[in-house]
């Protein structure tokens, strides 16, 4: 059930131009097509396509952009490029390979929000895709696609590319208005949502680049067409980023619904010879993770939540059973502690802290009580903080030790059998009874 | 513009139904519940909630998740709890996280006892730690400022002085360093945090991050007692507690009254409370025998001012400083009307006292409230930062937060500027012209005649008038009263200014003087005036009565022999340096009350009398804004110092006059009865918070003469090679910042303000030294060229111990390098 949109033809040489684009039927009648509907059609046709957002969050793009509120006032239009959770670099390859069908995207989104000014905001690190955005952005222009009365509409649209410095935070939306403002990127308390009050206090629309990209399509193929793709609530095509133990890792484009065995085996060919899958984070590294016992989930919104996860951002990171589970959570704890941005204060300390305790399990310098410690710690994390930053690591780690607790148990019992005399704690009976200290 | 008047709804907390205003956040209308919700980072005078402690979480029905309480506006028929076991859960989450990483050196933090953080934790928090990992470390303490340390192993990250420095104060200097669990505060290039209004966030820190430098291990708070009372150190009359321990004064802390100060202490109120206890305070009757001011005996000093004082009679001559209270204007001017028979008498500086009639009306004050919620606001020939220093806050927060649109009028490139929508410039000297210029292009008249006068841009004149004009009804003119010396046309041009802009009993609107001297406008309604005795009463010597200037010019005559000087130096504080310097060498006598020695009382008082420190002192002050104002005494009198009431009723028995006073409500209660508007004040109705007559008895005020039109101004000079002189007084120039010893860092040196094109010119370069001259007088300068400063003219400090503007006389100026 290989469906595929956005991919179809990714591999052409040369559809990063305005040209070969164009000959895919880029900028044709499906645009003209769109600024010609009223704006409130076009929002109702957004909805009834049941898009949901692809950045991670799932909220429902006509929704979003039906917040938007009418009248004279300066609206925007950001595109969120900044592809920041690991193990997602599906934006990557639509922006190398295609940046056209973002900024066509961005012209439908902008007429729908009523905006005139409009932003990519691309991480730092894409530097390439900066350059091929740039590019694609002065042909846009050069062809009048961007600018004064496009299309002869009487939609006039500006559009800027920024470049972030590499800070994590600076994907959450909020985070990423205040950094596209020139501030430190920090996010910002909501309510007021960025719909209301978002750049320069202004009502602005924040999508992701896959989200975007969509749109041309569906306005090609009409909403009631598009929503036939998928599953109820989930509808569309998804592009997923598989990254780990498997032998194909890379960019596909999936109907969501799919059974997530067939990506992970079918597509991405699995774990090697001989190993099984052990965990696996179904939507980026924030996501709560799975095991092999979940494989026969459908990857889509809804089955996702259902179990428990998310299905974020589309990034499957798979991790066979060679790999220690202590060593994912540590190594998933690093990268938030490092991004927290220090704002609120579970984030900023409960981040701090569950590394530190990690630490100690890897050196053994643990005891078994500090996992109860670690699970509160991300009890307290989750729902207490300014944004989803302390949740995206509290979750995936807090699972991590409902899931795997006896591995982590045996862990702590042989780092501290290697080393004894870590620990302020008296070593176990059981260490004593391995002989440890014979 | 109006107030926001927000409905009263119900909502719900904790079981109880509570009434609040519509929109109220919810940690404030809880408290009208007699509920506390926790809170660290919320603050509302810091502008809009941030939500980063997450003290504050609730539980509202309705919504999953908890919500922080500060952020939450509330709504009728809300539900709220903040004791359920989810919530509890949540604050005691809070508590331990932001303890895991704070040193638990509360037995030797100068904030324990008096700290958020310890109240909340033991409130609210769970009572242990899970947290056995090593502690954040810094390098402790730091020096942010000289007057401010940092320890931020203390800090938990609560933003409260990084928004303060970056949206109240609008400094910018103070950033979060670093991200996560490794941020810290500080300044963008680790250079210290000097500002104005820097202390304030010592006061905002709920932890014990930010300490003041000068208490820093002076007392605990359970050893130190708290006493309210008014700053004099400027016209502001900021409202403070002085922090007491032992009969010394340790500490300076804002009192928040909203109609005066908005709860903000600038640096010099807070800090430069260390005068108090210096020991070159004169705390002991002088008397010049041989030449020198040697210590004598009460009774000598009295003896000897008394039988001078005979001498003299009616030709004493008397003025007083900003910083005389009241009561003590009161008495000067009974002592020298009823028990002298002189009549010159002046606290006003040589503005004509019927001009300060006029413009004391009722009905054409603004308040400083009134500042923050008004259209328009116009700041003319007046810098608030270095005059009213409170006033810059208010005007940065109304621009911020209310929209109000600022256009700023000073012959002096101002801190203002950047949150203007005009700004224009006037030559020194031209502000005569400029207000002439500015009422033509209001109502009519020749515009380009005056503002090339004044040497003013037309159409920025224009432009401020448009302002003025379209902006709203609700304008307010806050200027300086120096204007006012500048010539008879200048009051009646204000005066015009408001009744064209019809502002005039309109509430929220009219007109707001930055007067010299603290007490200025309460001095004038005491009848410390020539001419005019208490509530503006006309006194039968009528322009007999010499004032500031005359007094100046009648002792070089020899037709003044004495002069009473109450916390007046005029060779520090006024101008016309060298005219004073010959009319005290002239005068026979030179009584003063001074709390120190000068330069012109060191070289001319023959007796000098201890004069108490505010903190010594009771009586009352007014606001410039007419609000009357309460002194409570904080300590006891330094060494021998006596009240000044009491040195002025027993100087007057001496005379053979009794003022029939023996204690100071007495003198405030004969105060009170004596001017009209004031009837019916008592210390008591005073209270902590002050009364505006203005509201209460405005049907008692006299009614003002008419000024006339007042005639042609005088154009400004012109440079012709030379350069135009305009000065100005820094907020730091005072003889309480110079004795304070952690303000002496900020000491101004005298320094030459220049636009680099005229530096240019003169082949000046930034730092250069230079001797800036005119009519055979000359002080030394550094230059200091500013981009933002107009060509033509250059400006010089006034009110500083050496090298001050006033040895100048103007209007033009030479300069050489030294």
């Amino acid at each position: 059930m290989s469906h595929t949109i956005l991919f179809a033809d990714i591999d052409e040489p040369g559809l990063a131009t305005l040209d070969v684009y164009r000959r895919r039927g880029g900028y044709g009648d499906r645009l003209r097509k769109a600024l010609q509907m009223p704006r409130e059609a076009l929002v109702e046709e957004l909805k009834a396509s049941g898009l949901r957002g692809r950045g991670g969050a799932g909220f429902s793009m006509g929704t979003k952009a039906s917040f938007m509120p009418k009248g004279q006032i300066d609206k925007y239009l950001v595109c969120n490029a900044d592809e920041s959770e690991p193990g997602t670099f599906k934006d990557r390859e639509l922006m190398q390979k295609c940046p056209h069908m973002l900024i066509e995207g961005m012209i439908i989104a902008a007429y729908a929000a009523g905006a005139n000014r409009s932003f990519i905001y691309i991480r730092g690190e894409y530097v390439q895709q900066a350059v091929i955005i740039e590019r694609a952005i002065e042909e846009a222009k050069a062809a009048g696609l961007i600018g004064e009365r496009i299309l002869g509409t009487d939609l006039d649209l500006d559009l800027w590319l920024h470049r972030g410095a590499g800070a994590y935070i600076c994907g959450e939306e909020t985070g990423l208005l205040d950094s596209l403002e020139g501030k430190r990127g920090n996010p910002r308390l909501k309510p007021p949502f960025p719909a209301n009050q978002g750049l320069y206090q202004g009502p602005t629309l924040i999508n992701n680049v896959e989200t975007l990209a969509t749109l041309p399509h569906i306005i090609e193929m009409g909403a009631q067409e598009y929503a036939k793709i998928g599953v109820q609530n989930s509808t569309g095509t998804k592009l997923i980023s598989i990254s780990g133990h498997v032998e194909r890792p890379g960019n596909y484009e999936i109907e969501l619904g799919m059974p997530s065995r067939e990506i992970i085996y079918g597509l991405a060919g699995g774990p090697g010879e001989g190993r099984s899958v052990k965990l696996w984070f179904p939507g980026g590294s924030s996501s709560p993770v799975l095991t092999g016992d979940d494989l026969d989930i459908p990857y889509d919104f809804d089955s996702m939540a259902k179990a428990g996860t998310m299905l974020g951002s589309g990034a499957i990171i798979v991790a066979d059973d060679t790999t220690s589970v202590v060593d994912v959570a540590l190594k998933t704890a690093q990268f938030y502690k490092h991004e927290s941005c220090g704002k609120c204060t579970p984030c900023r300390e409960g981040t701090n802290w569950t590394v530190k305790m990690l630490e100690r399990v890897k050196s053994g310098e643990a005891t078994p009580m500090d996992l109860d410690i670690m699970a509160g710690v991300c009890e307290n994390i989750i729902g207490h903080c300014l944004c989803v930053l302390g949740d995206a690591m509290a979750m995936p780690v807090g699972s991590m030790i409902a899931k795997f607790r006896p591995e982590f148990e045996e862990y702590i019992e042989q780092a501290r059998a290697a080393n004894p005399w870590g620990s302020s704690e008296p070593p176990s009976e059981a260490l004593a009874a391995q002989g440890a200290f014979a | 513009m109006p107030r926001p008047q927000p409905p009263t709804i119900t909502f719900s907390i904790d079981g109880r139904e509570v009434q609040a205003p519509e929109n109220t956040m919810l940690v404030d209308a809880a408290k009208l519940g007699d509920v506390e919700i926790p809170v660290f980072c919320y603050e509302p005078k810091l502008g809009a909630p941030v939500g980063a402690c997450r003290m504050c979480l609730v539980e509202i029905e309705g919504i999953p998740k908890l919500q922080t309480g500060c952020s939450t506006p509330v709504k009728d028929g809300m539900v709220v709890h903040t004791q359920t076991d989810r919530v509890k859960a949540a604050q005691e989450s809070v508590v331990e996280f932001l303890l895991i990483n704070h040193p638990l050196d509360c037995p030797v933090c100068d904030k324990g006892g008096e700290c958020p953080l310890q109240d909340i934790s033991y409130g609210w928090g769970g009572g242990k730690s899970r947290f056995i990992e090593p502690k954040r470390h810094f390098q402790k303490p730091l020096e942010l400022s000289p007057l401010v340390a940092i320890d931020r192993e203390r800090c938990i990250l609560c933003y409260r002085c990084v928004r303060f420095s970056q949206e109240v104060a609008e400094d910018y200097q103070l950033v979060l360093h670093e991200r996560g669990a490794a941020t810290y505060v500080g300044t963008f290039d680790g250079h210290p945090y000097v500002a104005p209004f820097s202390g304030n966030i010592i006061e905002l820190c709920p932890v014990g991050a930010l300490t003041s430098r000068p208490y820093r291990f002076r007392a605990r708070p359970w050893d130190i007692e708290g006493s309210g009372s008014v700053c004099t150190l400027c016209p502001a009359q900021c409202n403070v507690t002085f922090t007491v321990r032992d009969e010394r004064v340790l500490r300076v802390l804002a009192r928040d009254n909203a109609e005066v100060d908005d709860g903000w202490l600038c640096d010099k109120g807070r800090f430069a409370y260390q005068s108090v206890h210096v020991d070159d305070r004169v705390v002991q009757p002088l008397l010049r025998d041989g030449g020198e001011l040697r210590p004598v005996t009460w009774e000598r000093a009295l003896d000897e001012a008394a039988s001078a004082l005979r001498r003299a009679g009616s030709r004493v001559g008397a003025l007083a400083g900003g910083e005389t209270t009241n009561e003590e204007g009161f008495l000067l001017q009974r002592l020298l009307r009823e028990a002298l028979g002189s009549e010159h008498l002046d606290s006003a500086g040589g503005v004509p006292p019927q001009v300060l009639h006029a413009l004391a009306r009722p009905d054409l004050q603004a308040t400083v409230a009134d500042l923050e919620f008004a259209h328009t606001v116009l700041v003319l020939g007046t810098e608030p930062v270095d005059d009213m220093p409170i006033l810059d806050l208010r005007i940065r927060k109304g621009v911020r937060r209310h929209r109000v649109k600022l256009a700023v009028a000073t012959p002096r490139p101002s801190s203002l500027d950047p949150n203007a929508k005009v700004s224009v410039r006037y030559a020194p000297g031209g502000e005569a012209a400029f207000v002439a210029a500015l009422t033509a292009a209001l109502f009519g008249g020749d515009v380009d005649g005056p503002a090339r006068d004044a040497d003013a841009d037309p159409d920025g004149i224009r432009a401020v008038a448009e302002l003025l004009r379209a902006g709203g009804e609700d304008v307010v003119v806050l200027y300086g009263t120096k204007l006012l010396g500048a010539g008879p046309s200048v009051a009646p041009a204000l005066l015009k200014l408001a009744g064209g802009l019809n502002v005039a009993g309109r509430p929220g609107a009219g007109l707001l003087a930055v007067p010299g001297g603290t007490n200025s406008r309460g001095l004038a309604e005491v009848g410390v005036l020539p001419g005019m005795g208490p509530g503006f009463a006309a006194r039968p010597a009528g322009d007999a009565a010499l004032g500031t200037n005359g007094i100046a010019a009648g002792l070089a005559a020899g037709d003044l022999t004495a002069l009473y000087l109450l916390h007046c130096d005029p060779i520090r504080g006024l101008p016309h340096r060298g005219r004073w310097e010959r009319a005290l060498d002239k005068a026979t006598t030179v009584i003063a009350h001074a709390q120190f020695l000068t330069e012109g009382l060191l070289a001319h008082a023959n007796v000098v009398f201890p004069a108490e420190s505010y903190a010594e002192k009771e009586g009352t002050l007014t606001h410039p804004d007419g609000r009357v104002q309460r002194l409570r005494t904080a300590i006891g009198r330094q060494g021998d110092t006596q009240p000044e009431w009491w040195v002025l009723a027993e100087l007057s028995r001496r005379l053979g006059e009794d003022l029939e006073v023996i204690s100071g409500p007495m003198v405030s209660q004969q105060l009170f009865d004596a001017v009209p508007f004031y009837a019916g004040l008592t210390l008591d109705v005073i209270g902590a918070k002050g009364v505006r007559w203005a509201e209460t008895a405005a049907a008692a005020f006299p009614e003002a003469p008419e000024l006339g039109a007042g005639g042609d101004w005088t154009p400004a000079a012109l440079p012709n090679g030379a350069l135009r002189l305009g000065t100005f007084r820094s907020i730091w120039a005072a003889p309480e910042v110079e004795r304070s010893p952690a303000l002496k860092f900020l000491h101004p040196r005298q320094r030459l303000e220049m636009a680099p094109a005229d530096a240019a010119r003169l082949g000046l370069a930034h730092g250069d030294r230079v001797t800036v001259g005119s009519d055979g007088s000359a002080v030394n300068a550094t230059v200091t060229l500013r981009n933002a400063s107009p060509s033509g003219s250059v400006f010089l400090e006034d009110g500083i111990p050496s090298d001050a503007a006033n040895v100048l006389d103007g209007p033009l100026v030479d300069i050489r390098k030294a």
